[in-house]
């Protein structure tokens, strides 16, 4: 029954990729929205689609642009972080933009998407999320600027790629 | 079909929650007692998708037969993703992720109570 003590102190302060740290509460909460998104939106088309045409197809956008932000998140490379970067800023954009829609003209949403009302039915939740993602990948893409020759892996042939004048400086006490 | 066990999962879930956002702010990882109470939480889950199961066999109409299974088959699976992908985590960002199990169990109890009224709360 003993409590772990904290972790060391490299991976508490310094989380290891955008994976960890607080990404896997960030990567967590949209997987369960990629999920939560992605599953209504296939039962709605699947069943009711004349319904809410507007609603369902805005509801399967919005879970694609998760599962994109689930994956990159958990991928982690530079090309999935700007990749991310972009969806979050069409994710932010959508909730802002069909929260906007759906307050001005109800009628286009007998049914409620996640993004409907800001995502009121989520707590809202969908808007504050990328917010939070994008500082996130904002924090990587200064700690990439602020420490260049952390980031590539063993075997990345990462030494022949940096000039002399680089290694010189990271050998220097 | 009574409220107890709903009400419950969400009285569980929510202090599960607090407990979990406790550790999170003490800077404390995933111990033996959260997952623990993930465990306990996973097992009212399973027994209240089993009461759901038995009334949907012994003739129940839900409006919206679909979107419930979803959530039968859906429901159980979160504390045991949230105790996997939180173990994995060796920071305070691991009882984080309980938090989020136990908000959403309490949260889907309210959803089912909506899609299935004979559900109460």
């Amino acid at each position: 029954m003993s409590e772990p003590k904290a972790a060391p102190e490299l991976s508490a302060s310094q989380p290891t990729s955008t994976r960890t740290g607080p990404g896997r509460l960030l990567v967590a909460i949209y997987g369960l929205f990629a999920l939560a998104a992605s599953s209504r939106a296939a039962v709605q088309i699947a069943t009711k689609f004349h319904h809410a045409p507007v609603a369902y197809v805005l509801s399967a956008f919005a879970g694609v642009v998760y599962i994109i932000a689930t994956v990159t998140l958990t991928a982690g490379s530079r090309t999935a972080r700007r990749i991310c970067v972009v969806s979050c800023s069409i994710e932010f954009i959508g909730v802002v933009a069909v929260g906007t829609w759906s307050v001005l003209d109800p009628a286009s949403f007998p049914d409620a998407t996640v993004w409907s009302d800001y995502g009121i039915g989520y707590g809202f939740v969908p808007l504050v999320l990328p917010v939070f993602g994008l500082l996130w990948l904002r924090y990587w893409a200064r700690r990439d600027r602020s420490q260049p020759t952390i980031a590539p892996p063993a075997g990345d042939a990462g030494d022949s790629a940096l000039p002399p004048s680089e290694i010189d400086r990271q050998e220097r006490p | 079909m009574n409220g107890a066990l709903p009400t419950t999962i969400i009285i569980a879930g929510l202090a599960l929650a607090v407990y979990a956002v406790l550790l999170t702010a003490f800077n404390q990882r995933m111990g033996a007692i959260l997952l623990g109470a993930l465990g306990v939480l996973e097992i009212l889950l399973l027994v209240l998708v089993g009461m759901i199961v038995a009334r949907l066999a012994g003739g129940g109409h839900p409006a919206d037969l679909p979107v419930l299974i979803g959530y039968l088959i859906g429901i159980p699976l979160i504390p045991v993703a949230a105790a996997f992908w939180g173990a994995l985590e060796r920071s305070r960002w691991g009882p984080a992720v309980a938090a989020v199990a136990g908000l959403v169990a309490a949260v889907l109890m309210v959803r089912l109570h909506q899609i299935w009224p004979v559900i109460h709360v």
